[in-house]
């Protein structure tokens, strides 16, 4: 999967939960989900929850730690596929 | 070292969905989940926890100026009641942070500091709007990691200070001026 369609998929995620709209329109890689999006931090589980299911993978809390962008949650969904 | 976290609990309502398979888990520790599932109102414990959980973080990343997402980490003990606000714990990593929770009709206030001794020498403000008689000869300022400070104009001298918005609130923490 290319980063530019999981990045279209990402989008669909983040935005239920996202605030700030201009941002989400042009949400690229270096998007943070709490400073650009403005997702509430009690939503980022929602995210992780959202990007589990709709990917089928797990994202343990480890990897949970690093999720507040959309490079990390690119670098974190491309190896969980890749482990699989 | 000061944090603080406010709950619009109407709006909380309204955002989160924490009855979502898998919600409480990713986020509560093993412990956390039985004491939400034994409260009398368990989505007001799905706050109060969250609430201390946030207020921690918020001392933690003032201090190592990182940003992680992982509440569970943060592990909450109550310990009871103080004229009608909870107290207790929070534990991360290596340390320990007391906390003060206050709560009315719609609106949870929790602030946690680096020791419990610090928790009878603070102005808690908790409105709908920032408190500015709190800092009328003062500037607010945010260093470069958006850490606010108020600083003295006179005497440059700078106070933390842990802001936090969340629907219709606004919650305000500082340390007591020292007279």
């Amino acid at each position: 999967m290319d980063k530019e369609t999981l990045i279209t998929q990402l989008k669909e995620i983040v935005k239920p939960y996202a605030k700030n709209e201009e941002a989400l329109l042009n949400i690229n890689e270096n998007t943070d989900f709490v400073n650009d999006l403005k997702i509430n931090s009690a939503n980022l589980v929602d995210v992780v929850l959202d990007v589990e299911e709709q990917f089928n993978i797990v994202i343990d809390n480890e990897s949970m730690e690093r999720m507040l962008n959309v490079k990390s949650a690119i670098e974190i969904i491309e190896a969980k596929l890749g482990a699989q | 070292m000061i944090g603080n976290d406010i709950i619009d609990l109407h709006l909380a309502c309204r955002e989160s969905n924490w009855q979502r398979k898998g919600y409480l888990s990713k986020i509560f520790t093993a412990t956390e989940q039985e004491m939400i599932c034994q409260a009398p109102i368990p989505s007001d414990m799905v706050w109060l926890l969250w609430s201390c959980k946030e207020a921690a973080y918020k001392i933690v990343n003032r201090i190592t100026n990182v940003r992680i997402y992982n509440p569970a980490k943060f592990s909450c003990t109550l310990s009871g009641d103080k004229e009608g606000a909870a107290c207790g714990s929070i534990s991360y990593e290596a340390r320990t942070y007391s906390f003060i929770s206050h709560r009315n009709d719609s609106c949870i206030h929790t602030v946690a500091v680096s020791h419990n001794i610090f928790l009878d020498h603070l102005d808690i403000y908790t409105g709908s709007s920032l408190p500015v008689h709190l800092f009328s000869d003062k500037s607010l300022i945010k260093n470069q990691d958006g850490i606010p400070y108020l600083v003295n104009c006179c005497t440059y001298s700078p106070v933390p200070v842990s802001i936090s918005h969340h629907g219709k609130y606004v919650g305000w923490v500082q340390k007591k001026a020292i007279l």
